[in-house]
């Protein structure tokens, strides 16, 4: 029955080929909407890697200050020392101004053993920058105030860099060419992926590298634990105390939850936008296939009355249609699936190949409970067909 | 072969009641060929519809060889259709989209047989009106002397016991309708099958064993 | 012709009723096709038509952004623009009536009532507030008498008055408070919405007040400008005089070979910073971009128009055949199709029109984006039309040409 079902489609299909051209656009549409949400959603369920409530950032005027070198550095470590001394709050830490969830970006590459790693987000990072963050260390451990002196700089990966560079092996101990492959950096912890773009984006790579008083010339930005009393009554005077400390400077306190929650809206309500016209688009579709199949079935009027009397149930009628459509619809998503597997196969974007062939499952099955629907109410008014009355319809 | 016992059609619209068929009652024995003629309009469509099973009657009882049909469900009605009805139509009602062969192949395909029993039995059917030479032909090929011949080798390819034919020589000049009527004539006497034929042809008529008539819903000869 | 058209238009109504299903899936196709197409036009026109505060847009240029390149190696540094550089170039240009400088939004933080209110800050320049034109709800802007002393003085937007006193009524002689800096304020001006990024602010200050120093003779800074000139002739006269200027100012840093600062019409200085570059505006590629976006959006609902269209035709083959038959030519039955489909994506784009100005109406009575709202103007009304007219042909065309094709006989057939 199939085959002959094949062979009726197929001699029909220059008359079936808008129907097929609708069903081909809407599976691309369709697979565009799920590769997003299959990406978003395997990166959401990833772990967030770091403990980001009750931090503040403290944004500060850094080049305000006095030029001499070691009173700098005195400056800065009296600052830290007093802010730590607060009773509200746990833990502080200086930090380059491309810590998580800000807007700044400072990437820089590495150079293992003949390979160029790209792309990798550079955090510097003063001394009490975990005991802010809280991440999960897999190898080795934190940097120590003697790292700050080593020959060679220590750095801290994270474990998709790990991956990236030693596959499964460990990564303690062994060293890595920096950007221009001139200096070695020696690996001394491992850190779990952590998701600083927001919940729904990748990890990304991440080094850390201790921050030197070199830098504290440029350095801009506090990272504040507080205590879970802490409220705006401390944010206030918190304020007012930096700004007391750093004349001549602006000062802007930011809660981390808030900029986690930016950056997340930054990929939600596009995203929301891009499904409601795009389900709007398949609502559509499937109006118009249901009338397309509706007008199919009273031009075929003759033959299903002929069928009938042949020998066909009122149940094999509907089921024909219905087939039929479910065959049409295989035609168009065999184009659609030959077009959309060149995203796996050739990483496009440089997603995981996972994400798409998920998404074309289901998208595939998307399309298929789309066309039974719409086919499913002309198929039993095809059953409903009187056999006599249509065959003599001339 | 197939028993009518009071026959009745009624046609129900919102402001007019028509009586289609009124009071038949009609015994076609095995292995007749019957024509059944009249003026449009008198019902004889409507008979013939009743006798395939297609339509069901407003009152009365049918029974097809020996079985009581009136209580069948729809699948038992359609699987009976299709190992003892065959039908020829005036206008010969092949899919248009179909091979020939395909086209003979149809009743097969609502029956359990393989692919290659339906090849087989579509190829002889087809052999028996004379078209072997025509079987990769779509209709829109042929001429309506050969569709109606396809039609008949659809008809008889599952071997059914009667076959029913409204007007077969309808669309056709004389010659093809002639020959339409000797492969009907051979198909009646050399397998014994029952035919009944709606006809407007006295003619064609003629040829055959008995002929009914009807007049406004009634038997009138 | 006249009487020709009326029958035609009797005709297309009746037909349009008969089949009532396919003409409910038609217009719920076209319109929301449509509405979606008109909320994004009316999203567009706000972002790019005049609007408060920017009202002289016609006779300005805008300046944005600073580059500095060093074309061998690479790289490229690109920020806003320095202080200096408007006051020690652009403002001897002859062609430029007034300049009104800008420095980007800075955020600093106020604390009241046990609350946080986040106060987004701007300095500016005196021809500031003459080049743009904000209301004032109370008070006066500050003046050139004012910047030159640097005092310390702030006009502030109603949401901050608002957030920051309470419900007063006037706040002129008052004092707010943000970096431990205490400014009194001189005037309040009505709210400016969040996609005029560049004029949105909660508080103006005189850039004289500024922590940073404003006299550093970098080219690189944190202001941006309007150049308004004497009238609208005198624009192109002006991007000319400035780009002739723009060749001789030195560079001043070693790393770098090149340097480009340009003054862009509003439509450009936007598109530059999003697809464009120092050297090239990002016009072309922001316009194409739109372009496809749209064309695909339109290629589903399209598709299926033409899909049910070509079923209605085929659906009356019958009836086109026996027309023919009588005598109706091809053109004519051509004709009545168009009209037709004239007509329903008429419908489709007046139930369209509905459904867009429901939508907008809730988006501004919601308030979905601050301060943003959306009207349906003249402009996006001709847009909508032009899209309502291009849709209607594209999908009647090739039914169109399909039923011209249809065989007499063979229509008359039909099964």
């Amino acid at each position: 029955m199939v085959k002959h079902l094949f062979k009726l489609i197929w001699n029909k299909r220059r008359h079936n080929f808008l129907f097929l051209s609708e069903i081909l656009v809407s599976f691309l549409v369709i697979f565009a909407v799920f590769s997003f949400l299959v990406y978003y959603y395997m990166n959401y369920r990833k772990p967030m890697g770091l403990a980001y409530d009750r931090v503040w950032s403290v944004n500060y005027n850094s080049n305000q200050q006095s030029k001499n070198m070691d009173s700098l550095v005195i400056f800065y470590e009296d600052l830290q020392k007093a802010l730590k001394s607060m009773p509200m709050v746990e833990a502080v830490s200086y930090t380059s101004n491309n810590f998580p969830y800000s807007s700044g970006i400072m990437t820089t590459g590495l150079s293992p053993a003949g390979k160029k790693v790209y792309n990798v987000n550079n955090y510097m990072v003063g001394d009490d920058y975990n005991k802010v963050w809280k991440m999960t260390l897999l190898e080795g451990r934190w940097f120590n105030p003697e790292d700050k002196v080593a020959r060679n700089k220590a750095i801290i990966i994270n474990e998709s860099l790990r991956k990236e560079i030693f596959g499964k092996a460990p990564a303690i101990g062994k060293s890595v060419g920096d950007y221009e492959d001139k200096g070695k950096l020696k690996i001394i912890g491992v850190v779990q992926d952590f998701k600083a773009n927001g919940d729904f984006w990748p990890a990304g790579y991440a080094l850390f590298s201790p921050l030197d008083s070199g830098y504290l010339k440029h350095t801009n930005v506090l990272l504040v634990k507080v205590r879970p009393e802490a409220d705006a009554g401390f944010e206030s005077s918190l304020y007012k105390f930096m700004a007391s400390r750093l004349k001549n400077s602006s000062i802007e306190i930011q809660h981390l939850s808030e900029m986690r929650d930016a950056k997340n809206e930054q990929t939600i309500i596009p995203m929301l936008i891009f499904m409601i016209i795009a389900s709007f688009l398949i609502i559509n579709v499937a109006l118009g296939l249901f009338g397309v199949l509706w007008y199919n079935i009273n031009q075929r009027r003759g033959e299903i009355g002929l069928r009938r009397a042949l020998g066909a149930s009122g149940n094999s009628v509907s089921g024909q249609l219905i087939s039929e459509s479910l065959i049409l619809a295989t035609m168009s998503l065999a184009v659609g699936c030959f077009f959309a597997l060149q995203f796996p196969i050739m990483n496009v974007f440089n997603v995981p190949s996972i994400v798409y062939v998920i998404a074309i499952f289901l998208s595939i099955a998307f399309i298929y409970v789309l066309v039974f629907v719409c086919a499913l109410y002309p198929g039993k008014q095809a059953a409903a067909i009187h056999p006599a009355v249509a065959l003599h319809e001339e | 072969m197939i028993r009518l016992q009071n026959i009745e059609k009624v046609y129900r619209t919102d402001t007019v009641e028509t009586l289609a068929v009124n009071g038949i009652s009609l015994d076609i024995a095995k292995g007749e060929f019957l024509s059944i003629m009249g003026p449009s309009g008198c019902g004889k469509s409507t008979l013939l519809n009743i006798m395939g099973l297609l339509d069901e009657p407003s009152r009365g009882t049918i029974r097809i060889a020996g079985q009581d049909v009136s209580s069948f469900s729809d699948q038992r009605l359609a699987r009976f259709r299709n190992e003892q009805l065959g039908f020829i139509f005036q206008s010969y009602h092949l899919i248009n989209d179909l091979q020939v062969l395909d086209n003979v192949e149809l009743p097969l395909l609502y029956r359990s047989s393989s692919a290659r029993e339906r090849r087989d039995l579509a190829a002889e059917a087809l052999e028996k009106v004379g078209l072997s030479n025509r079987l990769k032909h779509f209709p829109s090929q042929l001429s309506g002397g050969q569709r109606q011949r396809v039609a008949i080798a659809r008809a008889i390819v599952g071997k059914p016991q009667i076959i029913l034919a409204d007007e077969p020589t309808g669309n056709l000049d004389s010659a093809m309708g002639n020959e339409i009527m000797d492969i009907l004539i051979n198909l009646n006497r050399n397998d014994g099958t029952t035919v009944v034929m709606v006809t407007h042809d006295e003619n064609m008529a003629n040829k055959t064993h008995r002929l009914v008539r009807l007049f406004d819903g009634s038997q009138v000869q | 012709m006249k009487v020709m058209l009326r029958n035609y238009f009797k005709i297309a109504i009746a037909v349009l009723k008969r089949r009532k299903f396919f003409t409910f899936i038609s217009l719920f196709g076209i319109s929301f096709t449509l509405t979606i197409l008109m909320v994004g036009t009316a999203f567009l026109d706000k972002v790019i038509s005049p609007d408060y505060p920017d009202y002289k847009r016609e006779r300005s240029l805008y300046v944005g952004s600073m580059e500095l390149q060093n074309s061998k190696e690479g790289w490229l540094n690109r920020s806003n623009v320095s202080f200096y550089f408007f006051d020690h170039y652009v403002s001897r240009l002859k062609s430029v009536e007034k300049i009104g400088i800008s420095s980007y939004s800075k955020a600093s933080n106020a604390y009241i009532n046990n609350k946080k209110i986040v106060i987004s800050y701007k300095y500016t320049n005196a021809d500031y507030w003459r080049v743009l034109e904000y209301r004032f709800l109370e008070g006066k802007p500050y003046a050139e008498q004012q910047i030159l002393h640097a005092e310390r003085v702030a006009v502030i937007s109603k949401a901050i008055k608002k957030a920051y006193f309470g419900d007063v009524s006037s706040v002129v002689g008052q004092y707010i408070s943000a970096d431990e800096v205490n400014y009194r304020v001189i005037g309040v001006v009505d709210n400016v919405a969040k996609t005029m990024r560049n004029f949105a602010g909660d508080m103006f200050l005189p850039y004289t007040v500024s922590k940073e120093n404003y006299k550093k003779p970098d080219l690189m800074g944190s202001y941006s400008a309007v150049l308004l000139a004497r009238s609208k002739a005198d624009v192109p006269k002006m991007k000319l005089e400035f780009d002739q200027m723009m060749k001789k100012v030195p560079i001043g840093n070693k790393e770098f070979d090149r340097l480009y600062c340009n003054a862009d019409y509003f439509f450009a200085s936007m598109t530059r910073g999003i697809t464009g570059d120092g050297k090239d505006s990002g016009i072309t590629k922001a316009v194409s971009v739109l372009v496809a976006l749209v064309i695909l959006f339109l290629l589903l609902p399209t598709i299926n128009l033409v899909n049910i269209n070509i079923t209605r035709i085929m659906e009356r083959s019958s009836e086109i055949g026996v027309r023919k038959a009588f005598g109706a030519s091809s053109r004519t039955l051509v004709y009545q199709f168009i009209v037709e489909n004239m007509i329903l994506t008429f419908l489709g784009g007046l139930l369209g029109l509905f459904f867009s100005a429901l939508m907008i109406y809730f988006f501004n009575s919601w308030n979905l984006m601050d301060g943003v709202r959306l009207s349906l103007n003249f402009s996006v009304l001709m847009y909508s039309f032009l899209a309502c007219v291009f849709f209607g042909l594209i999908s009647g065309v090739y039914p169109a040409w399909r039923m011209s094709r249809l065989n007499v006989v063979k229509a008359l057939k039909a099964q």
